[in-house]
């Protein structure tokens, strides 16, 4: 799984729209849909322990990517039905158009873990892996080794690549693209808020995802390298070992469900991460239609 | 020194930041929650780090202004 990388994703997505959906494109949409795939998925992940008993999945990388389980929470199918419902139910192109792009944004940069993700479901149930670095989700480790194993690995990596993508997009954080192409997208929600928050509080929660992507990068990251003292193999580490080589940590027995060739995967994702992008494209301007349509009728209801 | 954006009203009459002060919230509440997130890591989710950037910008500030105005209001007095 990723870690930062999901909350870095959302600005980059933001960053980088087509120039005819700059400024309308919603930032709660594309968050929600970044956000939904973790959120129906990984509470059982890790599980809980409470007197003794642990209540959780019994094979967590089986749950939480693979069929049966909760893996069709990581498909662009799910993704897509969600976009249906949402737009059936609400005629919001801003938020619809976002909320497709955050879920595929997701769904797509998972690949990278040796689990993976059911991409063509449900044509396949097979899973699509680049195997960059192991799936560490483990009953007895939790979300401890987890982050230890992430952030000794090439996921590290991954953070900072998204980190980097974002900052050379700098501008999406300043005070003059949030009014102008952030606010104005998602009028209701900002203004809602803004009855009840400074300017500068909105503004702080426009970025407080980049803030969080960036403080549990350097938290877990300090904690596994500095200042945990792990046990591997009967010898003590003073944190630990960081290994960059593909699918490691060299320290972690890899997960994996069945899946395809690693070599298919980087072609299959371009030309999926494509065909989302010209699928949005192709629909905004009758979406826009709709969405007009929808709300003639509505004031004109409302008029009668 | 001056700071470069000085502050202005925004549409409730609280104060916007200028980009010093600006910076020196983010980085407080960024090296707060850090520094006590390693140690606490239940504080390390979703929820509360938003939350941790969004109240210390809004209540930081507001908190030193009170602190400041004291004085003088209560020499006026």
């Amino acid at each position: 799984m990723s870690w930062a990388a999901h909350q870095f994703e959302i600005y980059a997505v933001q960053a980088h729209l087509p120039r005819k959906m700059q400024a309308q494109v919603s930032y709660f949409g594309i968050y929600l849909g970044d956000f939904t795939p973790d959120f129906l998925s990984k509470f059982w992940v890790y599980g809980i322990t409470y007197n003794g008993h642990h209540y959780g999945s019994k094979v967590p990388e089986r749950w939480h990517r693979g069929w049966p389980g909760m893996g069709i929470t990581h498909t662009l199918f799910l993704g897509i039905v969600f976009t249906a419902i949402i737009w059936a139910w609400k005629r919001n192109r801003a938020f619809t158009i976002g909320y497709v792009l955050g879920y595929a944004a997701h769904v797509l940069t998972d690949v990278n873990d040796s689990v993976g993700t059911m991409l063509l479901f449900p044509f396949t149930v097979l899973s699509w892996t680049l195997k960059t670095w192991a799936y560490a989700a483990t009953i007895n480790g939790g979300k401890y080794l987890d982050a230890a194993s992430y952030y000794s690995s090439l996921g590290l990596v991954m953070d900072l690549f998204w980190m980097v993508v974002v900052l050379c997009s700098w501008r999406v954080f300043t005070r003059d693209y949030w009014r102008t192409n952030i606010v104005p997208a998602d009028p209701h929600i900002w203004s809602a808020l803004g009855r009840r928050l400074p300017e500068r509080a909105l503004l702080a929660l426009y970025r407080a995802t980049f803030f969080y992507g960036v403080c549990r990068l350097v938290a877990w990251s300090t904690w596994a390298h500095l200042v945990a003292r792990p046990v591997i193999n009967g010898v003590e580490h003073h944190g630990y070992p960081l290994d960059l080589s593909w699918n490691g940590p060299w320290w972690l027995d890899s997960r994996s469900l069945h899946h395809v060739s690693p070599l298919l995967v980087v072609p299959v994702v371009l030309l999926l991460l494509a065909l989302v992008y010209w699928g949005a494209n192709r629909l905004w301007e009758p979406m826009g239609r709709a969405q007009e349509a929808a709300r003639a009728r509505r004031s004109s209801s409302r008029r009668s | 020194m001056t700071d470069p954006v000085p502050p202005s009203l925004d549409h409730r009459g609280s104060r916007r930041l200028g980009r010093r002060e600006e910076i020196f919230w983010y980085a407080f509440a960024a090296i707060s929650y850090v520094s006590l997130g390693i140690y606490h890591k239940w504080l390390l989710n979703w929820i509360v780090g938003p939350l941790w950037l969004v109240a210390t910008v809004a209540i930081g500030p507001a908190i030193i202004d009170r602190i400041r105005r004291r004085p003088t209001s209560g020499g006026a007095a």
